[in-house]
């Protein structure tokens, strides 16, 4: 019996090790989260923080990583708003037809854990502000579960800009 | 009793055969050309599938893939265009989108063009997830996604096929701006 332990001790070790070399040696990862930055000044890291960013690539349930999460961003009143937007219900419904709602915090992001709802991609989202109507996002989210991925401010060819309720001028998002 | 070669001759020997090979190189002009390609007349709706079915940004529609898409749906080919504005597939980006598909495994797809099976490609296996493919199965083998796909391969898209695979994804159904730039069949 202790014979057997010992190599099996060992074996475990080296998975652990394994596994900490492979999240800490990805420099396509660390390089990407290098530049997202510092926290802002006077915002811990929790629910509040860095609103529009990339939420899955720390998020991803690596070890020693913060908690996973499926599908997190932050909604913004406009696309050129700084603040993000409060209270926004955030539907989600994937292609096996499951669905999950989450809200908006005071900064305006949302995130859902694993746990809670893990969808089958492609997903299609629609987001409603207290009293609004439902925005509706016009393509699928085909694998990322970051809303950040994709929606970086400002928009260009390869950004839509941030997830918002209205357009600067007060139209609907395309 | 023959001698013994000696171990510093093998190693130069050895050497200069590594060193042969390594510095050997196809000739310039000996790159392959295409013998044969799919219609490009009828490629408009199979390009405005693969936009919205494959060309989200979070997937072919980054420059960081092979096989890279244009589109309304993801990535703009104009600097000045964003994800849905204007809405619909651009001239240029249909024309990009051709390039990108053509060229991806130009030998194969030569093939292809010229009557082969079209699963000896690795964007048909891949959509079908029957190769490893990080979207998944995007579609099944037969169904109107494939149709409309492998019909433009083997001769000229099968646009009913396309128009319907489209239209049967599109979020939203017939709110969907993407719905007013469907290519009728």
């Amino acid at each position: 019996m202790r014979g057997l332990a010992l190599p099996l001790l060992a074996a475990l070790v080296l998975a652990i090790s394994a596994s900490f070399a492979a999240v800490a040696c990805d420099p396509v990862r660390s390089d990407a989260i290098a530049a997202l930055g510092p926290e802002a000044p006077g915002v811990r890291r929790g629910p509040l923080h860095r609103p529009g960013q990339p939420c899955l690539l720390c998020h991803d349930g690596g070890i020693g990583d913060p908690e996973a999460f499926s599908v997190a961003g932050t909604v913004y009143p406009q696309p050129s708003s700084t603040q993000g937007m409060s209270d926004v219900l955030v539907h989600m419904i994937d292609v096996s037809g499951s669905t999950f709602e989450a809200t908006t915090n005071t900064a305006g992001n949302f995130y859902v854990l694993p746990r809670q709802w893990t969808p089958h991609y492609p997903v299609v989202v629609t987001v409603t502000a207290a009293g609004g109507d439902a925005v509706p996002m016009h393509t699928f989210i085909q694998r990322d579960g970051s809303c950040g991925g994709c929606h970086v401010a400002p928009a260009g060819p390869d950004s839509p800009g941030h997830v918002c309720i209205t357009l600067d001028d007060g139209g609907t998002p395309p | 009793m023959s001698p013994r070669p000696r171990p510093i001759a093998l190693l130069a020997a050895v050497a200069l055969l590594a060193a042969v090979v390594a510095c050997s190189a196809p000739a310039p002009d000996g790159r392959y050309v295409q013998t044969a390609l799919p219609d490009s007349a009828s490629f408009p709706p199979v390009a405005q599938l693969l936009s919205i079915r494959c060309g989200s940004i979070d997937c072919h529609g980054m420059p960081y893939r092979n096989l890279r898409i244009y589109g309304s749906t993801g990535m703009r080919w104009s600097p000045s265009d964003r994800p849905l504005m204007p809405p619909c597939d651009t001239p240029d980006e249909i024309a990009q989108d051709y390039l990108s598909v053509v060229g991806l495994e130009p030998a194969t797809m030569s093939a292809v063009a010229s009557g082969g099976d079209p699963s000896m490609l690795t964007m048909v296996r891949k959509a079908r997830g029957t190769e490893a493919h990080k979207g998944g199965a995007i579609w099944k083998q037969g169904d109107d996604s494939d149709t409309c796909l492998t019909s433009w391969l083997t001769g000229a898209a099968n646009a009913a096929a396309c128009d319907r695979a489209i239209t049967s994804v599109l979020p939203g159904g017939t709110t969907n701006p993407l719905e007013r730039c469907v290519v009728a069949p």
